[in-house]
């Protein structure tokens, strides 16, 4: 496993990371704590960083990420400015990044444009659209190829066989399964189910598999880990995220669980 | 399928079939949702296209229209308003004449006889002003449908009589407390329920809006309301409407009357946005006016949105068109130039409902009042062998404590 955690194209550190990618939705509380997380995540060297841009009107959010975006649009946080600021913070302090957010605002800065300018930056490893259907996708993937910044594939527990093989042939970055029905921040139960899908993708591309959405302690984050290559924890932190010490802790507690998860 | 509506006879008068392959009208619509609900989507276009060419399936939807819900519904010479406005002809659909009161619960018989054959054991829903969620309620009650209908806690205040019907057929109401509180953050929640509950649960979509094959669904539902027109007009005046006019939140009613006419170069069609208080940011939901192409909850179409690409908010004395993105159909008729767009600010939509009232004995919704002040507007400036056909969406009754509220705020109650 760490092989694959290895031969993903957003791993670009010579060790084993915490195979967890924490989400933060970016000027929640400020940018200068969201600058702090992000600092801290690098030096536990996790596997990426699901960096959320706020959007008005997020349908694949449950509550606690909603409420975290409204706070954060009170800031400074538009996709180009996000950019920018990301590009005066030094690589060092930042680890893999994926920015996460709907696809009205890499559409309404132009896709091509976000695409030339976050290769600009080089900051950015990649993106992760929830609202991108693989149909509709099909007119951008192209584009965002062109400028080396991974497009990561979903698949749910609802999508058929032959369509997630789809997925994960023109997924990029990591493959992102959708562990339960709903929005995030639901509770996740381990099913064999969930087990059955990520074997089975796994046996399908050479890429990470991570599972997202209701893991909500690091129990159930070692759990998965014991068939996924890695963990995406958003609402439990986003929940922390105005308290920095709060957050620290929380998050020391899924690295390591991570850890002991990859055993 | 009697009407124009086949593929056959849409390919005779030389326009494209649309939506094509992948849900799109030119540049606009598609399917933009999370990969959880792409499935049921999938699935829902299967089966509609299935049960849509089945004669069995169609024979019960017509069947329901006509005993449960009274259809065909009348088209009426309005002869006081034509006297008084001076010009041509104003004629109106009667859609509010409908079970439930308006032309909403055609779509719902629609979809919930859809979402039977599909198996499905519960309907959710979003409204704005109501009128779809009472629709959805009604056949969820007739049909033995668990039903949950979503609505801003916003039109939950203002709509408040709705919520009671609504509740009284059996439905549960959800008060959204999010963003602007109305019908967009209605449909967030909605989609959010979705895709918790797919396998059980139809989102029945109220308006020619939404992720593919939601417009055409919907579309082809309503417009029962145009071929029904085309017929009646054929009947009493030989001829077809010089003008056809409809106000627009998503645009189901607009679709509905417009679509069987498309292919008639001589029947020019206006569709009446909400101009709320003036066309500036949060202040109106006319998107074509204020706004650019954009892509929100699971379309691409003209949405307004501020410089960042976030949703604004909107404003509309009617609830049901107080929506921040419109119908991919009619953004690429409008592309096209085959469809024209304006819009009617709250007060003359004020003065239009209090109009139809004195004039005619209808009370008017407050949605069908925009349209009904544009129509006059065209007809003044026709002449008398000209036709106006207005779609006359829904009945007002809904609105009249609002519009007191309103009116008595501002000094002018009626006398």
């Amino acid at each position: 496993m760490t092989g694959r955690m290895g031969s993903g194209s957003i791993w670009r550190r010579g060790f084993s990371p915490p195979p967890l990618i924490p989400y933060l939705v970016a000027g929640d509380p400020d940018l200068e704590t969201t600058a702090d997380y992000l600092k801290m995540a690098a030096k536990k060297g996790v596997f990426a960083v699901e960096l959320g841009i706020p959007f008005s009107d997020p349908t694949a959010d449950g509550p606690v990420i909603q409420a975290a975006s409204q706070r954060a649009l009170r800031h400074e946080t538009a996709l180009e400015s996000i950019l920018g600021w990301l590009s005066g913070i030094s690589p060092e302090n930042l680890p893999s990044l994926y920015l996460m957010t709907y696809f009205n605002l890499f559409h309404h800065m132009g896709v091509e444009r976000f695409c030339r300018e976050a290769q600009r930056s080089g900051r950015i490893a990649g993106v992760v659209i929830p609202d991108l259907s693989f149909e509709d996708g099909a007119i951008y993937r192209p584009v965002f190829r062109a400028y080396g910044i991974n497009l990561v594939g979903f698949v749910s527990p609802t999508t058929s066989p032959a369509r997630a093989r789809k997925i994960v042939r023109e997924s990029r970055g990591f493959v992102y399964y959708v562990g339960l029905m709903g929005t995030t921040g639901s509770a996740l139960t381990l099913t064999d189910e969930t087990r059955r899908i990520v074997r089975d993708l796994r046996q399908w591309t050479s890429l990470p598999v991570c599972v997202g959405f209701g893991i909500s302690s690091g129990a159930i984050a070692s759990e998965i880990l014991e068939f996924a290559d890695g963990v995406i924890v958003g609402s439990r932190l986003v929940q922390d995220e105005r308290d920095p010490d709060r957050w620290k802790k929380t998050f020391e507690e899924f690295v390591s669980s991570a850890g002991k998860g990859k055993g | 399928m009697k009407g124009g509506l086949t593929r056959e006879s849409m390919k005779r008068k030389g326009s494209p079939v649309l939506p094509d392959m992948r849900g799109y009208f030119g540049e606009f619509g598609g399917r933009f949702v999370s990969e959880t609900l792409m499935s049921a989507l999938l699935e829902l276009e299967k089966s509609f296209r299935a049960a849509w060419r089945e004669k069995a399936f169609r024979d019960e939807f017509r069947e329901t229209l006509a005993d449960y819900s009274g259809r065909p519904t009348p088209l009426y010479f309005a002869e006081s308003l034509t006297r008084e406005t001076g010009g041509a002809e104003i004629w109106l659909k009667r859609e509010d004449l409908n079970h439930t009161g308006a032309h909403k619960i055609t779509n719902a018989i629609g979809q919930a006889l859809l979402a039977r054959r599909m198996g499905k054991s519960r309907l959710i829903a979003e409204t704005g002003a109501g009128q779809h969620g009472v629709a959805t309620a009604t056949v969820a009650a007739r049909l033995g449908f668990e039903c949950q209908i979503y609505m801003g806690s916003e039109d939950v205040r203002r709509q408040a009589l709705n919520v009671f019907r609504m509740k009284l057929l059996g439905s549960s109401v959800c008060p959204v407390d999010t963003g602007g509180k109305t019908l967009k953050d209605a449909i967030s929640e909605a989609l959010r329920d979705w895709s918790r509950t797919v396998r059980t649960t139809h989102y029945l979509l109220g308006t020619a809006f939404g992720p593919h094959p939601f417009p055409l669904i919907v579309r082809s539902f309503q417009s029962v309301i145009g071929q029904e027109v085309r017929r009646q007009i054929l009947a009493k005046k030989g001829r077809l409407p010089d003008m056809l006019v409809a106000c627009v939140g998503g645009g189901s009613n607009a679709m509905g009357l417009f679509h069987p006419f498309i292919g008639d170069e001589s029947v020019n069609m206006f569709g009446v946005e909400a101009g709320g208080r003036s066309i500036t940011p949060g202040e109106h939901a006319a998107r074509f006016a204020g706004g650019s192409i954009g892509v929100l909850q699971g379309t691409r179409t003209f949405v307004l949105q501020n410089p960042d690409g976030q949703i604004e908010n909107t404003h509309s004395v009617s609830a049901g068109l107080d929506y921040s993105a419109v119908g991919p159909e009619l953004a690429y008729y409008r592309e096209t130039g085959r469809m024209t767009f304006d819009w009617v600010g709250d007060d003359e939509a004020l003065e239009a409902f209090q109009r139809l009232s004195r004039t005619e004995g209808i009370i008017p919704a407050l949605e069908s009042s925009h349209a009904i002040a544009y129509g006059v507007r065209l007809a003044r400036a026709m002449t008398p062998d000209q036709i106006v056909v207005i779609n006359l969406s829904g009945r007002g009754d809904k609105d009249v404590m609002e519009v007191s509220r309103i009116l008595e705020s501002k000094g002018e109650v009626g006398s």
